[in-house]
């Protein structure tokens, strides 16, 4: 055997030994992708469960008031753009957004005793306050299998291999710090 | 170094219990939990009796929980962890409930697993505890209100497959106020007919009026013989609805 062959087959036995190593992981990797779009998914649609409930909403406050227009044009964008977000970014922007603009409304019912004791909105607030719990454990159940599915791919030999596969990191569904705090009041 | 590594150890032992088991375990009952210790022995019983025989027909779960304290967690995800680590419900059908109270907090919470969020959407939970749990649980008669509350979601859960024997009514908060106002108009009336009597120089009867009778916490876990109960695996989204009292 010529020196050049015996290099062939050094360098074929190292790719059959990485091949091996890599279809094991390849797989649980796609698994744990598959696991990651599911939730994300969920999240999308507690997300639009959530701005379906809206219009019911405003129809309900305004039944009712007069003077909280201002309040009212702010979720209503809100939930705009909610429904146009294109990414995972922009949705948690624009629900952050939604969740302020509701804080704002819950602060100005307490004026309006009627309205918050009226049947319509003990039920629209169960069925909102429903959904964003939905989308709260959603999150957290969509983070942990991001935060796998992340560990994964920064392990070897996939740190080496995920990017020529097409696994790259994914994003966080993340309430931005401070943002979910303060309701920009404008007088 | 050493000591630091020692102490390092121990101090990590003893905040991992605390961190890993927050939660309560269920009970060889399963159906019933009373932590808080709030629930008579008959309503534990009639529960226990109600949600074997209707896991049996129907594989959902209805299961009560009563606790002290949340731990200092919010009960919303309290809740859920709890449905989740119980697995209410069938794993397939996710067709859990579980009614939840905790004393100190004065809260309490239905969750509801994904099978069953069609036939109990939150609205209709919070409604539920408006109106068959609430009303009691501001007495502090956890063990009536959660025994009608059960009732009520029994109904509910039952009805929708189709299992309609042993259905026991809840008792509505509306009608029993109607039957207090009968009542007060009995009592004003017998009043006056009792001053009518003394005024006719006759001894006065031994009326009197007790309201709604409160059954405190006498209650005590356990003695129930049958083999015990566990979750089917079911699983739960967030969905139910909270209320403080």
């Amino acid at each position: 055997m010529s020196k050049q062959a015996g290099i062939i087959v050094g360098i074929l036995a190292v790719i059959i030994v990485l091949i091996s190593l890599v279809g094991g992981s390849y797989n649980s990797l796609v698994t744990k992708k598959e696991h990651v779009d599911t939730e994300y998914s969920n999240i999308s649609i507690m997300l639009e469960r959530r701005a379906d409930l809206i219009p019911n909403l405003v129809s309900t406050v305004k039944g009712y008031t007069t003077h909280e227009t201002e309040i009212i044009d702010k979720i209503t964008t809100a939930r705009k753009n909610l429904l146009s977000a294109k990414d995972i970014d922009e949705m948690s922007k624009a629900n952050d957004e939604l969740t302020n603009s509701l804080q704002a409304l819950m602060v100005v019912v307490e004026n309006y005793p009627d309205l918050k004791s009226s049947e319509n909105f003990i039920q629209l607030s169960d069925e909102l306050a429903g959904t964003e719990n939905r989308i709260a454990v959603a999150r957290k159940d969509y983070n942990d299998a991001v935060k796998e599915y992340n560990t994964a791919v920064k392990k070897f030999p996939m740190n080496i291999f995920a990017s020529m596969f097409g696994f790259e990191q994914k994003e966080y569904f993340e309430a931005k710090e401070g943002s979910a705090q303060v309701p920009n009041v404008e007088f | 170094m050493k000591k630091k590594l020692i102490i390092y150890l121990l101090v990590s032992f003893l905040l991992l219990p605390t961190t890993v088991l927050a939660l309560v375990k269920p009970t060889k009952e399963f159906y019933v939990n009373d932590y808080a210790d709030i629930l008579s022995e008959e309503t534990e019983n009639y529960i226990v009796q109600k949600s074997s025989a209707l896991h049996k027909q129907t594989k959902a779960q209805i299961v009560v929980v009563t606790v002290k304290n949340l731990e200092g967690r919010d009960l919303e995800s309290y809740a859920t962890d709890l449905f989740r680590s119980f697995g209410i419900g069938d794993k397939k059908e996710n067709n859990g409930l579980l009614l939840l109270v905790s004393l100190e907090e004065r809260q309490s919470r239905i969750e509801v697993g994904y099978g069953l969020e069609g036939v109990l959407p939150d609205a209709k939970t919070g409604r539920f505890q408006d109106t068959y749990m609430i009303p009691y649980f501001k007495e502090d008669n956890f063990d009536e209100g959660m025994l009608n509350g059960y009732k009520a979601f029994y109904k509910e859960v039952a009805t929708f497959y189709g299992y309609t024997e042993d259905i026991d009514e809840p008792i509505e908060e509306d009608t029993s106020q109607i039957i207090e106002i009968v009542a007060i108009v009995m009592y004003v009336g017998i009043i006056i007919i009792v001053i009518g009597f003394i005024k006719n120089g006759r001894g006065p009867g031994g009326f009197y009026y007790g309201g709604r009778s409160y059954r405190g916490g006498s209650s005590s876990r356990g003695g129930f013989s049958s083999g015990g109960f566990s979750g089917g695996g079911g699983f739960s989204g967030g969905g139910g609805s909270s209320r403080g009292f």
